[in-house]
């Protein structure tokens, strides 16, 4: 929790970092670079609808497209501003009060982002001061003091020549707060299970199924968030008229935990359960630029280091099951030994980016310009690896430790860190010329590249060897295999131990599929393209644009996939009050011979033991992967229409309407199996009616409607061995693979088909109205959100579902409905000159159906087998919760 | 002295102020990735010469000829928009310390000479006088905008020629209010950045409304953390060279490189997320394990299963670690990518 204390220290810091702390409500948005451009809160919106309107503003205008200009708020005229005797004038406003009702609402998805606890509260502030003698200025704004959503922003300087930001703003995070924690020490690296528990479990299954019940019958369930703080600063300069430079440093942290799965046992298939990752990370933000721009020439420079930490590197957790041994695990360690296992968390990290641009224009040669952009940078993460396991003296058939060796040492190891590396680059170019005053073209190019330049990982034991040879060499033998000029036991143990994928292990059999290197993946865009607009009189544009895009990826089903795109735009005010704005843009993908079965040989055993020739030989490991009619839908062929169209109208000066709608349909047609279609459609309306100072309403709806449909064929487990007779010939060596990976083969039997059909609606409605009585006045704001996903599926009964589970599955999933809604009321009544009071009430709700959810808040064993079985899962977040609140606030405004 | 002040201006005008071209001219077709890094280095080289000779544009001429009348002749008539003006960065630019002659004449620095406006203020016929950023004034967008591009121009504007809201012919004043400060930066037409865009986007407005989203709503974030609506050499006005980092700006720990990669997720966040707002969990594009089965139809192990209403908690059939919770990352929990020597199935 954050404590004012903490907050004033920190303001404190910045004003001695700074100068005098002062105000103001400023501008944190670099449009071009970097985050933190919003400060405030879930409180913000209602205290800035209730400032008064400025009544003297000139009649109602409206922007270009034809939408109501908001009316300004009321400011004092020049001669109304307050003067000190130095000559600074200044001006400010402070909201302070209290919450009482139901804000202390504990759901998570009331918490997420806001705080908005019961008590005292410290809403918002601003502050700023200027002397015209000399153009120096100060700014400070904040609110929330103390919360955790709080939030602060200081700008001082001299307009026009330099200016210092310092921000500070806190996010909450709350992940769950129905988390059961089965251990001590939630937030650290070291979680350590409840008294009464015991690590690595009993002889009794059945007892221990019992005490972990009893734990968690003790605890209701709490909350699992972290939080976010970033806190920063940036100087601009002027150096010359045409030349500027910034530089700036921002520094944000994020502690808490959050609730992430871990699974046990049986090569990774048993008991999963939910622990606290614990998540202690630091981000350093430098950025430093120079920017040039003289009328003719533009140049932007810019630098960027982003250091990011992780102060908790790995998560060892106890468990609290007796997990069976692995296959192949000889005499030790005993049963009971697997007490806790490791997780392995997001690696410190380093980026670095340099950015160059630059524009020349040539008025004189058609009003031609050139933009050139170039940029690289190099992302890199060397953390130190960690040991397979924990848990020491594992011992594995078939394979010989040599000293050094042991799987719970980094002697297991082919390397002692992670050295990954990528390199980004980016070429930009783009030639625009005005062959005539209405007509404008554009020549674009694009390069960009995201390349791993680190040496993949091999996952093999440097210390240890196999004590017997393959099942096709006879006797025994001491021998390490030899890839890449490494020698040793490939595959790795899995799960701290709890499991195994060795290469000749248990049973000295090889096969095709263990990764034993992992895969480096790059790629490549090139982008061309050109555009014409042109302009059919003063109010009408039509504008059109050709494009290929083709990218080249390493290790990917597809080496490279090129889509053209054509886009037509339209854009005319020549209609009466209103804009017109239309586009349509048709995009068809294609790419290179697709290979489902793999991403590359080279990073499975079939690199050391290629597919076996023998007849009767099983060569499923080889030859089974994925149906080879199946797309990954990032890299199908991909036929899509996107449309879109908007009007903006003026019904009357005082009342505009829009309506527009975008669709979007998108079909694969090579994908057979995966992602066949997604489309999209969205349809909104909006009404905006200010016909005073006084009065303002305005109303919103949207439909939206997403669909997304898929296909697949589950393994028919059937064996495919040289020599075996199917309906697609007979399998050989050399057609193994194509069997195999064949639709309609032994494999993959259509019958075992299943295609399933996912639809989103949802509609958002919104709507509010202001009214000034007097010098009081009264604002409500109003939204309710509907959001469905059915999910149906279709299946033949036998083949992907059976008939005894059929009559459980049905043909769809049970809708997944999330229902919010939202309403903030307030009424500002001035008691004074400079003093005001504001009554605040708020109602918000929300409901989730998510089947992901349904019954596991009371269900956090989901059991095994049987009552000795260890359970099928410890799903310890108990998911959303519905909440529905009404809180009212008393909140007091002075004015300086 | 109007005269002088004119001359310093720098400006530039839209196409119909230039001279028609003797003869049309295009540029040849430019082979893609050469190309560009050959231009990019004669770019570099023109840079230098080019800044060192400090050229200027032509001075074109404004409101037909007008002439500059002075702030306190415009201010005596507009007095309820000087109360406005007064607090924005405009008027403290420009009264406060004015770097030059343009930013010295305050209100005709934006809208033109107004001597001609003078001669009759009121006719709607005399609107072409002034240079004016509303609907009703009439002013051709290309105008306007280049009268706002004649002081910000470079920096984060260096890519508006070209980007999708410059194709949509949208004005500067079409998401700001020059005249007044309603926002806390950047003189928006809404109190905030979100506001603004949700007058046109109001797709991702709902998007924002739905179950899982971004913090917009709750005020700890606005569109232009990730979108530069200004333009940019990414699609989507991004800020940065990619999806992906974009997305590391505020998910550094996400950007590995990690040991065992998932290529999807380096390839392209909005793989599985949507960044604006979602159904489901986590900004998923689709529910688990339905979203993992679109790319995973492996054979072997349980890929490709039906998993079913019945292996919900409660459904009937025997409950799947597939379904329920956080589906397949119960066991697959680092699906952005692993660091751990044994971590190929992103399980550890």
């Amino acid at each position: 929790m954050i404590t004012i204390s903490r907050t004033l220290l920190r303001l404190a810091a910045i004003g001695a970092a700074g100068s005098a702390l002062t105000a103001a409500a400023s501008p944190f948005a670099d449009s071009a670079a970097g985050v933190g451009t919003s400060l405030g809160n879930s409180m913000s919106a209602s205290a800035t609808a209730a400032r008064p309107r400025d009544a003297e503003w000139m009649k109602l205008k409206h922007t270009p497209t034809g939408q109501l200009f908001q009316l300004p708020f009321a400011m004092p005229k020049a001669d109304e501003i307050a003067k000190l005797a130095s000559g600074w004038q200044y001006m400010g406003q402070i909201e302070f009060g209290f919450i009482g009702g139901d804000a202390d609402e504990r759901s998570a998805q009331y918490r997420t982002y806001s705080d908005p606890d019961n008590g005292a509260l410290l809403n918002n502030f601003t502050f700023t001061m200027k002397r015209p003698e000399g153009g120096h200025y100060v700014e400070l704004q904040g609110g929330a003091a103390g919360r955790n959503d709080q939030y602060y922003g200081l700008e001082f300087g001299r307009y026009n020549d330099w200016k210092v930001k310092i921000f500070h703003s806190e996010t909450p995070h709350v992940f769950t707060n129905r988390y059961r924690s089965l251990w001590n020490g939630v937030g650290t690296g070291n979680l350590t299970l409840l008294t009464g528990l015991t690590p690595g479990g009993t002889a009794s299954t059945a007892a221990d199924n019992a005490a972990v019940a009893a734990a968690l019958a003790a605890d209701a369930g709490s909350e699992l968030s972290l939080m976010r703080e970033r806190t920063g600063i940036r100087l601009d300069l002027s150096l010359t008229p045409t030349w500027k430079a910034y530089v700036g440093y921002a520094l944000e942290k994020r502690v808490g935990a959050r609730p992430i799965g871990v699974v046990w046992g049986n090569a990774g298939g048993t008991a999963p359960m939910d622990i606290p990752e614990p998540v202690d990370y630091e981000t350093e933000d430098i950025m430093a630029g120079l920017l040039h721009a003289d009328g003719l020439n533009v140049f932007n420079l810019r630098l960027s280091a982003s250091i990011f930490r992780n102060n908790i590197s790995t998560v060892t957790f106890q468990e609290p099951y007796r997990i069976a041994p692995p296959a192949g695990v000889t005499t030790v360690p005993a049963a009971g030994a697997y007490t806790q296992g490791r997780m392995d968390l997001a690696p410190s990290n380093q980026a670095y980016n340099a950015r160059a641009e630059y524009t020349r224009k040539f008025p004189d040669f058609y009003k031609s310009s050139l933009t050139a952009v170039v940029s690289a940078g190099k992302w890199r993460q060397d953390d130190s690896l960690i040991p397979y396991t924990t848990i020491p003296n594992i011992s594995l058939a078939n394979v010989t430790l040599l000293p050094g060796g042991a799987w719970d040492t980094t002697g297991a190891l082919s390397r002692p860190t992670a050295d990954q590396t990528i390199d980004t680059r980016l070429a930009d170019l783009t030639f625009a010329i005005n062959p005539t005053s209405a007509l404008n073209l554009k020549a674009k190019a694009r390069f960009h590249e995201t390349k791993n330049a680190s040496d993949p990982f091999l996952a093999v034991n440097p210390n240890a060897v196999y004590n017997d040879a393959d099942a096709a060499t006879a006797g025994n033998q001491t021998r390490g295999l030899t890839l890449d000029g490494v020698t040793g036991v490939w595959g790795r143990i899995l799960n701290d131990g709890s499991g195994q994928n060795l290469l000749l292990g248990a049973n000295a059999t090889p096969a095709g599929n263990l990764p034993i290197k992992s895969n480096i993946y790059s790629s490549k865009q090139h982008r061309v393209g050109s555009t014409a607009d042109y302009r059919l009189n003063p109010t009408t544009n039509v504008n059109f644009a050709l494009e290929r895009e083709t990218i080249e990826r390493t290790r990917r089903e597809r080496a490279k996939t090129w889509e053209d795109k054509a886009k037509v735009g339209f854009v005319t005010r020549a209609l009466a009050d209103s804009t017109v704005r239309v586009s349509y843009e048709f995009a068809a993908r294609r790419g290179s011979t697709y290979t489902a079965s793999t991403y590359d040989p080279g990073a499975f055993s079939s690199a050391i033991f290629p597919i076996p020739t023998t007849p009767g030989a099983n060569v499923n490991s080889w030859a089974v992967r994925t149906n080879n009619a199946f797309r990954a839908y990032d890299l199908s062929d991909r036929d899509q229409h996107t449309a879109n169209f908007r009007y903006d109208t003026m019904l009357r000066p005082d009342l505009d309407a829009g309506i527009s709608f975008q669709i979007k349909n998108a079909r694969h047609p090579d994908a057979a199996y995966g992602r066949t279609q997604n489309d999209q459609r969205s349809l909104n309306l909006d009404l905006n009616y200010q016909p005073s100072a006084q009065r303002s309403v305005y109303g919103f709806y949207s439909y939206q409607q997403g669909r997304y449909r898929q296909a697949t064929i589950p393994n028919a487990n059937a064996a495919v061995t040289i020599g075996l007779v199917t309906p697609l010939g007979t399998v050989t060596p050399e057609n193994a693979i194509a069997i195999g990976a064949a639709p309609g083969g032994p494999i993959f039997p259509l019958i075992n088909t299943w295609d399933a059909d996912s639809a989103d609606r949802n509609h958002v409605v919104g709507a509010g109205f202001r009214q000034d009585f007097g010098k009081v006045s009264f604002h409500v704001d109003y939204s309710y959100s509907i959001g469905r996903t059915r999910i149906d599926y279709a299946y033949t009964v036998g083949g992907a579902v059976n008939a005894a589970n059929a009559v459980f599955a049905g043909e769809r999933m049970p809708d997944l409905a999330t229902d919010i809604g939202y309403l903030d009321a307030s009424l500002r009544i001035p008691l004074t000159k400079v003093f005001s009071a504001r009554l605040v009430y708020r109602h918000q709700k929300e409901t989730i159906r998510d089947w992901h959810y349904t019954n596991l808040y009371a269900t956090p064993i989901v059991p095994g087998a049987n009552a000795n079985a260890v359970p099928t899962a410890l799903p310890l977040d108990g998911g959303p919760q519905d909440f529905k609140v009404g809180w009212y606030g008393v909140m007091f405004q002075i004015k300086l | 002295m109007n005269k002088t002040v004119r001359k310093r201006f720098p400006r530039f005008l839209p196409r119909s102020d230039f001279p028609e071209p003797n003869a049309m001219k295009f540029p040849s077709s430019l082979p893609p990735l050469r190309a560009a890094l050959a231009a990019s280095g004669l770019a570099a080289a023109a840079l230098v010469t080019s800044i060192v000779a400090n050229p200027k544009p032509p001075v074109p001429a404004l409101n037909n000829g007008a002439e500059y009348v002075g702030e306190a002749v415009c201010v005596a008539c507009h007095q309820a928009q000087n109360t406005q003006f007064t607090h924005t960065a405009h008027a403290n630019v420009f009264r406060l310390n004015p770097k030059n002659e343009q930013e010295k004449i305050s209100c005709e620095a934006c809208h033109g000479p107004g001597s001609n406006h003078l001669k009759d203020p009121i006719s709607p016929s005399n609107r072409g006088s002034l240079v004016g950023f509303t609907r009703e004034w009439g002013t051709p967008v290309a105008l306007q905008t280049a009268m706002c591009q004649s002081c910000h121009q470079g920096a984060g504007q260096t890519f508006w020629d070209g980007s999708v809201h410059a194709a949509n012919n949208l004005s500067c004043s079409d998401c700001h209010n020059p005249m007044a400060k309603l926002s806390s930066g950047g003189l928006l037409k809404k109190p905030t950045i979100n506001e603004t865009c949700y007058t046109c986007h109001q797709q991702q407005r709902a998007e924002f409304a739905k179950r899982s989203h971004m913090p917009l709503a709750e005020g700890k974030m606005s569109c232009v953390d990730c979108h530069n609506p200004h333009g940019s050499t990414s699609k989507g006005l991004l800020k940065a060279d990619s999806i992906n980092e974009t997305c590391y700006n505020c998910h550094a720990e996400k950007r590995g490189p990690y040991l065992w990669e998932h290529a999807p997720v380096r390839d392209n966040c909005l793989s599985c997320h949507n960044p604006h707002g979602s159904n489901h969990d986590k900004l998923l594009n689709v529910a688990r394990p339905f979203l993992c089965q679109q790319c995973h139809g492996n054979a072997q192990g349980h890929q490709s299963t039906l998993f079913n209403a019945g292996g919900a908690i409660g459904g009937g059939g025997a409950p799947s670690t597939r379904i329920f919770g956080r589906s397949c990352q119960n066991c697959h929990s680092q699906v952005h990518g692993s660091n751990h020597p044994g971590g190929a199935r992103l399980q550890r």
